[in-house]
């Protein structure tokens, strides 16, 4: 499979330091539960899921979750996140298959 | 002659259809061992709590749909009143669709940086049944919230 896609939001757009953001973690990403079954071959489909998602501010672990091929196709999780400062956001996403994506977005409080 | 020839050709048959159910019921028994992820319920908790009790909670908000119309994609959103300082604070959230063919959907550990212990993401729930979501707090006390989902696949209902 292609590099996973992935896209980070942060909401509200406009935050100052202190302020409680919610960070929506989106990727493209198949999410294959290993139930279904090729429609043409009728061969079972390997399962292929995103199983560990890490964020971290500034290389500090902010929230590291753990997850299944109950989420669906393309997943998005949202936390939260209390803004401390001006700083760096990472997301790390591994699935089982070995792959895994980093990406980060820019945190800047404004005033 | 020709008697006797379908007298063979029908013991053949009848053979291969006393084996097949055989093969067919132990490559079940194989997928069920090395299925995915296969884990009852009671065992997935378990496996999180150790044994402890787990305590329903007005603290533990689970917010889904009532009704959902495509099990594919149900949003779900979880929100433990806590204050999220560093002495107390919400450990983890862990969320279980509790009839699908596995059960857990996502453990997510917060530490206090979050402000908020709230999560949300999309599930993909098998058919009707309770999401269920326990919250791990920093005392090792566990709680809990769920709500019943009504899936009705294709719409119809």
């Amino acid at each position: 499979m292609a590099e996973m896609k992935t896209l980070i939001k942060i909401k509200p757009k406009d935050y100052k330091a202190g302020d409680v953001v919610k960070i929506d973690f989106m990727a493209m990403h198949p999410m294959e539960s290993g139930m279904r079954k090729d429609k043409d071959s009728g061969a079972i489909i390997p399962a292929h899921y995103i199983n560990e998602v890490s964020f971290s501010f500034n290389d500090k672990l902010v929230t590291k979750m753990v997850t299944w091929e109950s989420l669906s196709v393309n997943p998005v999780l949202t936390i939260s996140f209390k803004v401390p400062s001006a700083g760096t956001l990472k997301v790390l996403a591994k699935d089982n298959k070995g792959q895994s994506v980093e990406s980060t977005v820019a945190i800047t409080p404004k005033g | 002659m020709e008697r006797r020839s379908f007298l063979k050709s029908f013991g053949a048959v009848a053979a291969c259809a006393t084996l097949i159910p055989s093969i067919v019921s132990a490559a079940d028994e194989a997928k069920k061992v090395t299925g995915p992820n296969e884990m009852s319920i009671e065992t997935a908790i378990s496996a999180i709590t150790g044994g402890k009790a787990v305590t329903p909670s007005s603290k533990v908000s689970l917010s889904a749909p009532e009704i959902a119309e495509n099990g594919a994609v149900v949003p779900i959103k979880v929100t433990v009143t806590s204050a999220m300082t560093d002495k107390e604070y919400v450990k983890a959230i862990h969320v279980f669709a509790t009839k699908n063919n596995n059960v857990r959907c996502a453990n997510v550990y917060l530490t206090p940086a979050n402000g908020e212990a709230s999560f949300g993401t999309r599930i993909k729930l098998g058919g009707t049944q309770d999401v269920l979501a326990i919250a791990e707090m920093s005392d090792g006390t566990f709680l809990s919230g769920k709500q019943n989902v009504k899936v009705t696949i294709g719409g119809c209902g």
